[in-house]
């Protein structure tokens, strides 16, 4: 793709909506934001899912989704499974206990729970390493972005980008503006679906429902250079299929940030039917992408242009936006979908690092470091905090280890292996103590990494553990890690037991 | 009753009767349909065509292979039915146990 001179109409229009967010933000600024992602007047079931939606909308689903469609076919298909399929596993295990326990983050739950302030310094530095890593992926994606939209290389836009970045956050803080998740669930949809309804328009497909007229466009590969998109299991075995679409969905049910979204909503029913609204609105977006992947593949193919798996490796991460160019739309089009990317990234780095900051002034600086810390003090720690995590997201961010979709489902493994079987075991077994929690996390935490770690000396922990989709094997091995080892320690702290019992279950008594 | 609450350790698979019995019902036949129709599916291609080509691969539904349409498109879909069946079921159960309780809705 061109990216030797600036796209100036693109970033125009960039430009434009992140600034229009923060007009709108500051118009509807009257209300009160007490804590960080958790504010929100009462906007009802359906704002309820779009703000469950935008808040989980990320470079991953707006770009790297359609990035790895294009690579792989039918097996990205496990990103759609597990990045909608989870949301089942967390509405019916974990939605209206989490909300009737009555913690909003996962080290406040984890530390009261557990009854154990080791059990949420580990949470705390978990969520944190979730947090970081997810917001590499973000920072590739804003990287690639910015790069295409200034006409520079990768690297100068990803720092570019990453200075963009914080200097939204922060003149957003320090105007005090109120983030409209709703407006911005509206803008990813219309920015990733109106190009697309253009695009197969262009090309001669059903272009009303583009996320149906992609099939003949699908036929149209096969026959005309026999390639078959949807060859089951050519890009990986039925065993990593499943473990991929295992961990993403075990990971999306113990993502920190998504957890807490059920907080927003008054009350407990309002907040499970904003899951089903969410899952709705984030399915427009999934069943959207893998038309951006065909339509991909098919100008490429048509264009005459060969497929070069090492070349498609380094930009399947922006194809959306190479599809919409080598497909003629509109300059103005293009920075649309250009902005709708950047707005999905920049609104993910934004919450996942404050929720990171905050977490590490809260759980660890004031908790565990200085309990006497004023407002202030912890304020100023939270904000350093910030700018320390995003400075090392983007050291690690310049050459980034892999794929956007890959390196957030490292993210969602970590949360897989840990938080989940903590969130799952904890709610759901009164049995489960301190000991059990803190081995079970410490356990996750080397799974997740045990690939990397040891995959090169025992093969079998590669074959079992894949660095993208270890909770398949690991989750379970956790979660029996976890009650092995509480059931050869003390039993948790009778009151736990009791609120467990009573308030968590027993509320209708 | 307080008793009862007392000696109760929570247990999933030894729930107590009355809201959460009717609760831990649900929460199983959803996960059954959740995993038997995704996961079930996938070993079903792949037992029918382990070499990639089979009846779910060669049908075609909305212009798709029927095992990408059911995938891709489906499964999202059906993913969105259960959470409805699981909200208006734990919707009647809540109300049935809060009249029960004589107290309003949460």
């Amino acid at each position: 793709m061109n990216s030797s001179s600036a796209n100036i109409w693109p970033l125009v229009i960039v430009a434009g909506v992140l600034t229009s967010f923060i007009l709108v933000g500051l118009y509807s600024k009257a209300r009160e934001s007490g804590e960080y992602g958790f504010s929100g007047r009462y906007i009802g079931r359906i704002g309820g899912g779009a703000a469950i939606a935008s808040n989980w909308m990320s470079a991953a689903s707006f770009l790297g989704m359609a990035g790895l469609l294009y690579l792989k076919g039918y097996f990205a298909l496990a990103y759609v499974i597990g990045w909608t399929g989870g949301y089942v596993l967390l509405l019916v295990m974990m939605a209206g206990q989490i909300r009737r326990f009555g913690k909003y983050t996962a080290p406040d739950f984890v530390g009261d729970r557990y009854a154990s302030p080791t059990a949420r310094l580990v949470s705390a530095v978990i969520s944190i390493t979730i947090s970081i890593i997810y917001c590499i992926a973000q920072f590739k994606g804003i990287g690639m972005v910015f790069a295409w939209l200034f006409g520079i290389t990768y690297k100068g836009g990803v720092m570019l980008g990453a200075l963009a970045v914080v200097s939204y956050v922060v003149v957003c803080g320090m105007l005090g503006v109120a983030r409209n998740q709703q407006m911005q669930y509206f803008v990813i949809i219309v920015t990733f679906i109106a190009p697309l309804m253009v695009l197969a328009f262009k090309l001669g497909y059903f272009w009303l429902l583009p996320q149906f007229g992609y099939g003949a466009a699908m036929q149209d590969l096969v026959r005309e250079f026999n390639l078959n998109f949807a060859d089951p299991f050519a890009s990986g075995s039925l065993f990593q299929w499943l473990a991929l679409c295992f961990t993403l969905m075990v990971g999306t049910a113990g993502l920190p940030h998504v957890l807490s979204r059920f907080y927003v909503v008054p009350n407990v029913r309002d907040a499970r039917w904003s899951v089903v609204w969410g899952l709705f609105f984030i399915a427009l977006i999934y069943w959207s992408a893998p038309a951006y992947a065909v339509f991909g593949r098919l100008i490429e193919a048509r264009g005459g242009i060969h497929f070069d798996a090492e070349a498609a490796n380094k930009m399947a991460d922006i194809v959306v936006i190479r599809t919409a160019v080598m497909g003629g739309l509109p300059t103005w089009l293009v920075g649309i979908l250009a902005a709708g990317g950047v707005s999905a990234a920049f609104s993910t780095v934004a919450g996942l690092l404050m929720t990171g900051a905050t977490s590490f002034s809260h759980d660890i600086y004031y908790r565990l470091v200085n309990p006497g810390a004023s407002e202030a003090k912890k304020m100023a720690i939270a904000k350093g905090s910030f700018l320390s995590l995003a400075a090392l997201v983007l050291i690690l961010a310049v050459e980034p280890p892999g794929l956007i979709a890959e390196i957030t489902a490292v993210a969602f493994a970590l949360a897989g292996n840990t938080i989940f079987p903590v969130f799952l075991l904890g709610i759901w077994w009164g049995r489960t103590n301190r000991q059990g929690a803190i081995a079970g996390m410490l356990a996750g935490i080397v799974i997740t990494f045990a690939t990397p770690l040891f995959g090169r000396f025992v093969p079998i922990v590669a074959t079992l553990f894949p660095v993208t989709s270890s909770a398949l094997c690991g989750a379970p091995l956790v979660t029996a890690i976890m009650v092995f080892v509480s059931l050869f320690t003390s039993p948790p702290p009778s009151e736990v037991s009791r609120f467990l019992a009573q308030e968590v279950h027993g509320h209708l008594d | 009753m307080q008793e009862r609450h007392d000696s109760y350790d929570v247990n999933l698979f030894r729930p107590k009767k009355g809201y959460m019995g009717g609760e831990v019902g649900i929460i199983f036949i959803i996960l059954f349909g959740w995993g038997v129709v995704t996961f079930g599916f996938q070993f079903a291609v792949w037992l029918l065509g382990p070499h990639g080509s089979s009846i779910l691969t060669e049908v075609t539904f909305f212009n798709l292979p029927f095992h990408f349409w059911f995938t891709g498109q489906f499964l999202p879909l059906w993913f969105i039915l259960l959470c409805i069946v699981f909200n208006l079921y734990i919707d009647r159960l809540t109300e049935r146990h809060s009249r029960r309780r004589d107290r309003t809705y949460e």
